[in-house]
């Protein structure tokens, strides 16, 4: 072997060898991080399949369901896709696009069984084109339909 | 029919400006392609001056758009959809980009304008740089995706539409976009991303005839520095508005969005160095071609991605899936084509020159490619794959920031390591006496100092110190290899020496400001602190050194919105700086949604950032989010001095010819 071809043989090597490594890296983090999105109907449906899994719910915060615990960052609220329900328990700060009747995405671990939902974190979703306040109305209810189309 | 009440305004004649661009960008790129095939001078002197008329059209239909916002003249449904009559001036003026529509007409002029520089530039007929038939490939290929582009704006996705009859008012500019942050962000993106056309275009009219393999970097050496400083400075805008605007206390959250941008940065990073290794050593052909018309898929794929709506996140402001389709299909014939002709080609490019030897300043330009390559397609992995699940199955999936975070920090720690070696090693060879004499002190001391952190400052974080310790090792061997040159040189006169060797000394510049944001990165990635609380005026409350007191809520209102307002005092410990900080919450009157005005301190220590979240309780008690973020404005200063390091690698004159070995 020339001392020519042996360079490149090296070169070579280690390329693949730094690049193998990088691919192993990439594969184990990669399906360690999946969050999988789903409507509390969803998620209800297949509860055992994710227990233990980091999910995300997407959905409506239903109107009249939001109950703050006084003088603490504690929060309770329902999600909802219209069919079902999934109560939902987060302590601290939610984005200032949530309220009640809004789109919202919650995340955290999923324990199937449990009373309630804990999530770490609150995404609220603005519906894409804003409303203006005239049309709210039927603009509202047009725009929650296609969110929860988005939203899917 | 309406049209025939409707008034004719300036709007009208912008809208007839642009058909007419479309039309001529035509047929600049015919012209072009005829001429040059044909080997006729005269038909690519009409391209040549096609190129002029399409760029003053465009900006005539730009202008139309801007008369048509300060006009407030809301028959026109982008005007109306994006300002208001109380929207101020100046982000009157800025609307233009505010929107879809309009974003994709400033990416058209603008490429026009590059379209036009670079025949300025480049274009003249008997040009020793650019022979005839590169020259007409070059215009052939910019005129095309103008044509592309206007295509898309006039049949899909056109600002010049029109309502009647007009709405007394239109619907304001989405609030969060009212900022000075969003008002630069994406002027500077899009001449990044458009700055890439001219390069790519240049690369391909090498491909196309055949010729001067190794000129086209020494050409675009000075374009793709541009982009790249233009890429750089929106990417950090839009870190920079998120930080200030968005009130969630980070600046960058791996959003789709971001990445979309971020993917051409880090292949067009790896261009800057792998051209230099062609330019001096004839070697990395094919791949630079590569890389260059990657970056420019990338740039549009950025385009694609923002604009379609097909992400959905503060970016994407509107679903058309006419608009998305158009888009993937013009990106499949771009990397198509380009790949295409790519592979025709591979055989001409075979380098004469082999890599010499695995100690030396290529293997480690080598290393750098590799390592950027395959951040970017990490990047476009956990971008992509939750569009492709979507797509093939019925799951909606997401990739988390830990997965980002996960694979990024190591490649980003072995790019810095080699960022130590590379300016300093030896091309061809390096001894190991030379190895030694470089890098052996630096080494040593970055060595050294990983205990002094880990128990001296007891800072018991293993990435923080590996990156601290890298860091020095840089800062160490870079301003070893100064001294140097400075001790070599004759005169010892430091300014001089720098303006002697503009391009070595401005591309250390923004190393060192790389080094500058990579320690803010780290200070505020690893140890920032976060704080969600309740709290009634005259309470006070802790957070790293500092004691924080809420003094009192108010109320505020200015012409379009108002606005809930807490006052708070902060005082640092041991006779630090005493401050008061106003967060705010406010309503703007044509938006349902209220916005967070986060109050922030910043120093060169910490940010002190305040949010101001919901009443808890009747007894005038607030939620209130605190961050303590260590070294944030590290991130923007260093920002600024890699900019300044490519100011000064620009003022470098281009070398006419390539300097042969």
């Amino acid at each position: 072997m020339t001392p020519a071809a042996r360079n490149r043989l090296l070169v070579l090597a280690t390329v693949l060898v730094v690049g193998g490594a990088l691919l192993a890296l990439v594969l184990t983090s990669f399906t360690d991080n999946l969050v999988y999105f789903q409507t509390p109907t969803e998620i209800l449906a297949s509860a055992q399949r994710f227990d233990g899994r980091k999910v995300r719910i997407g959905g409506m915060v239903r109107n009249g369901s939001l109950v703050r615990t006084a003088a603490t960052t504690e929060m309770r609220f329902v999600v909802t896709d219209d069919r079902a329900n999934i109560t939902v328990y987060h302590r601290g700060l939610p984005p200032s696009l949530f309220r009640e009747g809004q789109g919202v995405i919650v995340e955290g671990v999923w324990r199937a069984g449990a009373a309630e939902f804990i999530a770490d974190t609150i995404l609220a979703k603005h519906s894409e084109d804003y409303v203006p306040v005239e049309m709210s109305e039927q603009g509202i209810a047009k725009s929650r339909e296609s969110l929860l189309k988005t939203l899917r | 029919m309406l049209n025939s009440v409707m008034p004719i305004e300036v709007i009208e004649w912008g809208h007839f400006a642009a058909v007419m661009a479309l039309l001529l960008a035509a047929v600049q790129s015919l012209t072009a392609a005829w001429g040059g095939w044909y080997q006729q001078v005269v038909w690519v002197d009409v391209s040549r001056r096609a190129v002029w008329a399409v760029w003053l059209l465009l900006s005539v239909a730009m202008a139309s758009l801007v008369v048509a916002f300060l006009q407030h003249d809301f028959s026109v449904r982008y005007v109306a959809e994006h300002s208001s009559r109380a929207l101020p001036l100046f982000y009157l003026a800025t609307a233009l980009w505010g929107g879809h529509e309009g974003s994709l007409l400033l990416w058209a002029w603008l490429l026009a304008l590059f379209a036009a520089l670079a025949v300025w530039r480049h274009g003249s007929l008997r040009s020793p740089t650019l022979p005839l038939p590169s020259l007409a490939a070059l215009l052939a290929i910019l005129g095309a995706v103008v044509v592309g582009f206007l295509l898309l704006i006039l049949f899909l996705s056109s600002p010049f539409q029109r309502l009647w009859p007009p709405p007394t008012d239109g619907r304001d500019l989405n609030p969060l976009l009212q900022d000075p942050g969003m008002v630069f962000h994406p002027p500077f993106l899009y001449l990044g991303y458009v700055g890439f056309a001219v390069p790519y275009a240049l690369a391909m009219a090498t491909l196309l005839t055949g010729r001067l393999y190794d000129d086209w970097v020494v050409t675009c050496r000075r374009w793709i520095l541009f982009a790249w400083a233009m890429l750089t400075t929106g990417i950090v805008f839009g870190a920079y508005w998120a930080y200030y605007e968005l009130g969630w206390g980070g600046y960058w959250a791996w959003d789709p969005v971001e990445n979309a941008s971020f993917m051409p940065w880090l292949t067009s990073t790896a261009l800057l160095h792998s051209m230099m290794v062609q330019q001096r050593r004839h070697i990395f052909r094919t791949w630079n071609l590569f890389l260059i018309i990657t970056t420019f898929a990338l740039a549009l794929l950025g385009t694609f991605l923002v604009r379609s709506g097909v992400l959905s996140s503060v970016h994407a402001f509107a679903t058309d899936p006419g608009r998305g389709v158009y888009l993937l299909v013009f990106m499949a014939v771009v990397l198509l084509g380009s790949f295409g002709i790519l592979t025709l080609r591979s055989d001409r490019l075979q380098a004469t020159v082999r890599l010499p030897s695995m100690v030396c300043r290529e293997s480690t330009f080598l290393f750098n490619n590799l390592f950027f390559v395959a951040a970017a397609a990490t990047v476009l992995l956990g971008t992509l794959y939750p569009l492709a699940i979507e797509t093939l199955s019925d799951s909606k999936v997401s990739v988390g920031a830990p997965y980002f975070n996960k694979v990024f920090v190591p490649i980003m720690l072995a790019v810095l390591l080699l960022m130590g070696l590379g300016p300093s090693i030896p091309w061809r060879h390096a001894s190991l006496a030379q190895l030694r004499r470089y890098f052996l002190i630096p080494a040593l001391v970055a060595i050294g100092v990983v205990p002094l952190i880990w128990w001296g400052l007891a800072i018991h974080n293993g990435y923080g110190v590996i990156a601290a310790a890298i860091v020095l090792f840089v800062v160490m061997s870079h301003g070893g290899d100064i001294m140097r040159a400075y001790w070599r040189s004759t005169d010892r006169q430091f300014m001089r020496l720098v303006l002697r060797n503009k391009r070595r000394y401005g591309g250390l510049l923004t190393h060192f400001g790389l080094l500058i944001l990579v320690s803010g990165l780290v200070g505020s990635g690893l140890f920032k602190q976060e704080r969600d609380l309740v709290m009634r005026p005259g309470d006070t409350t802790h957070i790293g050194a500092w004691q924080l007191t809420f003094e009192a809520i108010g109320q505020r209102s200015q012409h379009n919105w108002q606005a809930d307002e807490g006052r708070f005092s902060a005082q640092r410990s041991g006779g630090g700086a005493s401050v008061t900080l106003q967060p705010q919450k406010r309503i703007y009157q044509r938006s349902p949604q209220p916005t967070t005005e986060a109050a922030i301190y910043s120093s060169w220590r910490e940010d002190l950032y305040l949010v101001l979240g919901d009443p808890a309780g009747d007894d005038g008690a607030w939620t209130i989010r605190i961050y303590l973020n260590p070294l944030v404005v590290w991130i923007w200063w260093g920002a600024g001095v890699m900019i300044l390091g490519v100011g000064l690698s620009l003022l470098d004159q281009p070398r006419q010819r390539l300097v042969e070995n």
